[in-house]
């Protein structure tokens, strides 16, 4: 049996009928439709199948090799930051240096393994995910930029109320909210039930 | 007074009872919705509970992980999505079920498959766990190294494509778990003078930016205006005597192969569905209806991915060595809450451990009960706005998180965990690892560096438990390996020979043509 690893859930791609069965012959028969469905349902339920297996990303060999040299650079980094640990009395052997080198050490040996892998091997099949989008790097970009000009606000105002109304209402103009409901009730109830929840009855000093 | 009378006395509290109800309801509706898997609700509800007292907050926590255990299956049955992990090899026999018009008798055979499933594996628990924990009292610093080693070998076998990628992942999560000060010498280490980093990783914060802010991160980058069709024709909802005379075996195959897989650290219900599913088909005298709408194959999926759930509580409540990787979250929760899972627990809290079985055997009935109401209304879940979606889980990760320490900086660490855990989840880095390398490292680091000063290396040799534990990690990998290089064998050879046959008409993959 093919054994499907690392399956996030949640994604279309996994509603995509021939990749989500083990030993299938690549098809998504139904053998009968002797108990409701109609023919017209299930043309338009095959029909999904097709666009979601269509969103599925594709194996990049750039991005595995991308990954493989960046991890050496990290492994290397984290080896020179474990032998600059500062030890207050100089035992040698088994320092607290020596559990963090080991693991940089391992990690920078499998990178290397990962690079030639990456050169040499097709690259690893990447069904579980589905395709960035153009607009989909936008919404990401805008919503890191904001959470960190919220976390400013929050940490120099010592306001929480103001600063997740103004968040939630920013994020979801981003994400194509448009309308009062969107940009104004829903980010006011949200807030006030949050600080409700929290600030009053868990009595978390918000 | 008897402790477990006392635990399950406790019950009776309305609060407990409240929060069963909450999490009965939350759990089902974040199984239901693909994107949030019942790991992320566990991780987001511990900001919640921290400040409830630990039969409150395992009361939430422990029904949000049941009734996600049933939600999940809905859309795996209509929508061929599976809801979370547990419910991928749901989809094999449940969706093709729905598309024969038995859209109805599938979610309810799921929903006993799933109720028989917990309730056999919570036997286990009430037998099994407190003789684990006794024997778990005699471990050293040798037995307890070799069980991480374990559990961490058992989670990267399962939870990658490439176990090389698995590996470095865990390698990541111990190295995350020196940050702070060493636990033998206390010299700070990666503090960069940074209070924030000077005690350690918050470990929630970690686990709800991995698992919430990177889900919801990858969203947002594939996110098209696609929208999933539920199968809307449910056909009949209760089955006949021959069918539930069919399901006696693959039950029986499925719970046991489910408790066994949930035993085994950080093993889950994703491989234990897929294994039970495997094995029922090949035990099976119709193993040609699997993948085709068998009722049996759907059966043997279901219980055996939810009988993973009381053998990875006895895992989590009796060794401290999570079972899954909701129980690390639950973990991490317990020991803010001052409780250390492991021996001890059972000495120290017994009516705790009796708590426990109680809540995850009425949120189970309870949660069929909803089930067995047809609750096809769940998948309308999926229409539900994406935007609302993520704005919603953003502030309550923020929120969350920061209920934890009461302190903005811990945020700053989970959004960055966050943005750390989409880029491995886009360059199929798994995150279980990370998180088992986090919340296991001072264990492993301080008792290998106890055992290697005490006894050297040859210790492990003469500790008979700790040489088994290494023994079985061993044939972990080696056998994940030897299966994968097989599989590749044979994948190949099934190309090379598609290659070579001679050229006929393109298999259509529907049957759309011709209706």
């Amino acid at each position: 049996m093919k054994l499907r690893r690392n399956k996030q859930e949640g994604s279309a791609a996994t509603a995509a009928g021939p990749s989500g069965r083990p030993e299938s012959d690549g098809a998504t028969h139904t053998p009968s439709l002797t108990e409701g469905i109609s023919v017209e349902e299930l043309a338009l339920v095959e029909e999904m199948e097709r666009e979601v297996a269509a969103l599925q990303a594709k194996p990049s060999r750039k991005l595995e090799v991308a990954i493989a040299l960046s991890l050496v650079a990290l492994c290397v980094l984290g080896i020179i930051g474990s032998r600059l640990i500062a030890v207050r009395t100089e035992t040698g052997g088994i320092d607290p240096r020596w559990w963090p080198t080991v693991m940089c050490g391992v990690a920078l040996a499998l990178s290397l393994l990962l690079t030639v892998i990456a050169f040499t091997r097709p690259p690893f099949d990447r069904e579980d995910l589905e395709v960035t989008n153009r607009g989909g790097w936008v919404r990401l970009a805008w919503t890191i930029v904001l959470s960190a000009l919220y976390i400013v606000a929050w940490t120099l105002t010592g306001n929480f109320v103001i600063p997740s109304v103004i968040l939630l209402a920013a994020l979801m103009w981003v994400y194509d909210g448009r309308g009062w409901k969107a940009l104004v009730i829903y980010p006011i109830v949200t807030v006030a039930g949050i600080y409700l929840l929290f600030h009053t009855l868990l009595k978390v000093p918000l | 007074m008897n402790p477990v009378l006392d635990g399950l006395t406790a019950l009776l509290d309305p609060t407990v009872l409240f929060g069963m109800a909450v999490g009965i309801g939350l759990g089902m509706l974040v199984g239901a919705f693909p994107g949030i898997t019942a790991t992320m609700a566990v991780a987001l509800a511990s900001g919640f509970t921290l400040t409830m007292s630990p039969v409150q907050g395992l009361a939430v926590l422990l029904s949000i992980y049941t009734g996600a255990n049933f939600g999940d299956r809905i859309p795996a049955i209509l929508v061929n999505t599976p809801g979370t992990p547990a419910a991928i090899s749901t989809t094999f026999d449940g969706y093709p079920l729905a598309k024969q018009g038995k859209a109805g008798l599938a979610l309810v055979i799921s929903g006993f498959a799933a109720a028989i499933g917990i309730l056999l594996s919570m036997v286990v628990f009430s037998v099994a766990a407190v003789p684990i924990a006794s024997f778990a009292l005699n471990f050293g610093p040798y037995e307890f190294f070799a069980l991480v080693v374990l559990g961490l070998t058992v989670m990267i076998s399962i939870s990658s494509k490439s176990l090389i990628k698995g590996i470095i992942a865990g390698l990541f999560g111990l190295f995350l778990a020196t940050i702070g000060h060493d636990p033998i010498t206390a010299d700070p280490r990666f503090t960069f003078g940074l209070d924030v980093l000077s005690d350690k990783l918050d470990f929630i914060a970690v686990v709800i930016g991995l698992f919430g802010i990177a889900e919801i991160f990858d969203q947002m980058l594939s996110h098209t205006k696609l929208r999933l069709k539920p199968v809307a024709s449910l056909g009949r909802w209760w089955p006949n005597k021959k069918e539930y005379k069919s399901m006696g075996k693959p039950l029986i195959i499925g719970s046991v192969i489910g408790t066994v897989v949930g035993i085994v650290p950080a093993a889950g219900g994703d491989i234990a569905g897929l294994i039970g599913w495997d094995r029922a088909k090949a035990l099976s005298k119709h193993p040609e209806k699997y993948g085709n709408g068998s009722f049996e194959g759907l059966v043997a999926a279901d219980s055996a991915s939810t009988s993973t759930l009381g053998g990875a509580l006895t895992t989590t409540m009796a060794l401290g060595i999570p079972g899954d990787s909701v129980n690390a979250v639950m973990l991490g929760s317990m020991l803010i809450w001052g409780l250390q899972p492991g021996p001890q627990l059972f000495a120290t809290q017994p009516a705790l451990v009796a708590s426990i079985a109680g809540i995850m055997v009425i949120s189970t009935i309870v949660s069929l009960g909803l089930n067995l109401f047809r609750i096809r209304g769940l998948v309308k879940i999926l229409d539900l706005p994406r935007n609302y979606l993520w704005a919603s889980v953003l502030i309550l990760c923020v929120i969350g998180t920061y209920a934890t320490t009461n302190d903005i900086n811990t945020v700053v660490v989970m959004l960055c965990a966050g943005a750390v855990g989409v880029l491995m989840k886009r360059t199929g880095f798994p995150a279980g690892p990370v998180v088992l390398g986090l919340l296991l490292g001072p264990l492993a680091e301080s008792n290998l560096r106890r055992a290697l000063v005490i006894d050297g290396p040859g210790g492990f040799v003469t500790n008979p438990i700790a040489l088994v534990l290494l023994v079985f990690a061993i044939l972990a990998f080696v056998g994940t390996l030897y299966s994968r290089i097989r599989a590749r064998q044979k994948e190949m050879a099934a190309a090379h020979a598609l290659a070579e046959a001679p050229a006929e008409p393109a298999a259509t993959t529907t049957r759309s043509e011709g209706k």
